[in-house]
């Protein structure tokens, strides 16, 4: 697929501009995601396996930060 | 010297043991401390603040402790440092970055240096790091590279790369760091030190600047076991201010360090993690499998290759999770990150939420395939890193005949086992005439003693030893504590 394509239209879509001289990086970059998305992709999931974590908690808490 | 006579190169028990008895003061180790700092740091380039001022102060509260008869605590005068992202009071939490000097100095201390100083600890300054953590190298446009004690020339790793110089330089012998994807164990690896990365969940973050909450851990470098444990059961304990901090009650460790349970058997994966190790990396594990033999410990082989999956979805959760939490920051002020964390950001903003969803699906297949591994075995052991420190500046990694980009893969074998939250203690393995290489002992969840119980046996037979480096470190003479307290 044509990354730098894909990458014009999600940073318009983001709203985040990716400057000329930061784009071969951020490609770069993008075709390692997609290659760490091809080796996921070759997991034999089962439909049941959905644990979808992070586990949002509503039992809340303070901030002591 | 022994371990337990201050000095340079004492270990935090060391050094409590010989405040809490009265053989010296708290206030001559921090001085000590701070002139080593002072003497050193321009060299490793570790600390970009020195609390000194307020070190003395702590110190002479431990010191009156002492003289009025108070306990001063299990780390009574021990000087420990901090990774930038902690929150300190009265300094701007940096993370690594240049956009966070503008941040207000923080109101408070972060909840586990609050629990150290409760202890007894002295904070004496905060460290280095790659920036908002997304790194494994050690290296920072802003701050400049941290060294490696062992040898100036090389990475310390990262991305608590001032805790991993830090300790091995003898200038800090407790610093606390976080982990995300490897960041407790790749400079520990490389610095040849012992860190402790407990089970996601067990130390709360509060008061610290997050990198990806859902992988997030907190944990301390040493170096020693025992100083790991000391550090662990002082800052246990739930707090609500960390979502994600277990309601557990503390699981103190220090007792049964030295009982290494009977009929153990570890695990020794092959397959993916064999065919990602260097040289001294192959020669590291094999060391310490013997040596694990020596203690009567059975070993199995075991497949683990589902880690490369579970790799490939911490790397997907990393990249959009932190992505999303600087895209403010990455709108307004991109050009203001380190070029080596800005484009990896930029990329990770842009990623399809399909594949971030996948990954946290396979995240939980692949702990599910590791409980399955833990069934048979008690404990698995893993080079941290697939080599030995890398000359500063480097960006290609050759493993298994290819050549890969070293920012994004010296962390590989550390990546798995955060992705799925399981305790880890690194134990620093020297080489004849090497550098070190780290081995991770990793262990079901909430078995933090049982990581520590291995790491001490393999400290005692001699093998998982840090080792003090070949700069040149002033060894003043501590002054005796009689006039001070």
């Amino acid at each position: 697929m044509d990354l730098a394509r894909y990458m014009e239209a999600a940073s318009e879509l983001m709203d985040l501009p990716v400057a000329a001289e930061w784009r071969p990086g951020t490609l770069r970059f993008l075709g390692l995601a997609a290659e760490m998305a091809d080796t996921l992709d070759r997991v034999p999931l089962d439909d049941a396996e959905l644990v979808m974590a992070p586990v949002f908690s509503p039992e809340g808490g303070n901030d002591d930060g | 010297m022994t371990d337990d006579t201050p000095g340079r190169w004492a270990t935090a028990s060391g050094i409590a043991g010989a405040v809490g008895s009265g053989r010296i003061s708290a206030t001559a180790v921090a001085e000590d401390c701070l002139a080593r700092i002072a003497a050193l740091n321009p060299e490793v380039n570790a600390f970009t603040a020195v609390t000194a001022r307020r070190a003395l102060a702590e110190a002479l509260s431990v010191d009156a402790a002492i003289a009025g008869g108070r306990p001063p605590g299990p780390l009574a005068g021990v000087p420990f440092a901090v990774k930038n992202l902690f929150d300190v009071e009265g300094l701007a939490t940096l993370a690594g970055s240049k956009i966070n000097r503008d941040r207000p100095p923080a109101r408070r201390d972060a909840l586990l240096i609050r629990r150290l100083r409760a202890a007894g600890a002295v904070l004496v300054g905060t460290l280095g790091m790659g920036e908002y953590a997304y790194d494994f190298t050690g290296e920072n446009a802003h701050d400049g590279a941290c060294r490696n004690p062992h040898d100036l020339s090389r990475m310390t790793g990262g991305s608590s790369s001032g805790c991993g110089a830090a300790t091995a330089a003898g200038l800090a012998p407790i610093s606390l760091g976080s982990d995300t994807n490897g960041s407790l164990r790749v400079p520990a690896s490389l610095c040849g030190v012992f860190s402790l990365k407990p089970t996601y969940g067990r130390l709360p973050r509060t008061g610290t600047f997050s990198f990806v909450d859902s992988l997030d851990h907190l944990g301390p470098f040493a170096r020693s076991a025992r100083d790991l444990a000391l550090a662990h059961d002082a800052m246990q304990g739930p707090d609500d201010g960390d979502h994600a901090c277990s309601r557990r009650p503390p699981d103190p460790v220090l007792s049964g360090l030295d009982s290494l349970p009977g009929d153990m058997t570890v695990g020794l994966p092959g397959g993916w993690f064999a065919r990602n190790l260097g040289e001294a990396a192959q020669e590291a594990v094999e060391m310490v499998s013997e040596a694990l033999t020596s203690l009567g410990v059975a070993q199995v082989p075991v497949d683990l290759d589902a880690a490369e999956a579970g790799r490939a979805a911490a790397y997907l959760v990393t990249n959009s999770e932190s992505a999303a939490f600087h895209l403010d920051r990455l709108r307004a002020r991109a050009a203001e990150f380190d070029p080596d964390t800005r484009d990896r950001f930029l990329a990770g903003a842009l990623l399809p939420a399909a594949w971030v969803a996948r990954a946290q699906r396979v995240r939980a297949w692949w702990l599910a395939r590791a409980l399955e591994v833990f069934a048979g075995v008690d404990a698995l052991v893993v080079p941290a890193t697939p080599v030995s420190a890398p000359l500063r500046g480097e960006t290609r990694l050759a493993l298994g005949g290819r050549v890969l980009p070293l920012r994004p893969n010296l962390g590989l074998l550390a990546q798995p086992f955060s992705c799925i939250g399981l305790p880890v203690v690194t134990v620093p393995v020297f080489l004849p005439g090497e550098l070190p290489v780290g081995v991770q002992v990793v262990t079901p969840p909430w078995c933090e003693g049982r990581a520590l119980a291995i790491a001490r046996a393999l400290e005692r037979t001699g093998l998982a030893r840090a080792h003090p480096p070949a700069l040149p470190i002033p060894e003043a003479p501590l002054r005796r504590s009689a006039t001070a307290l």
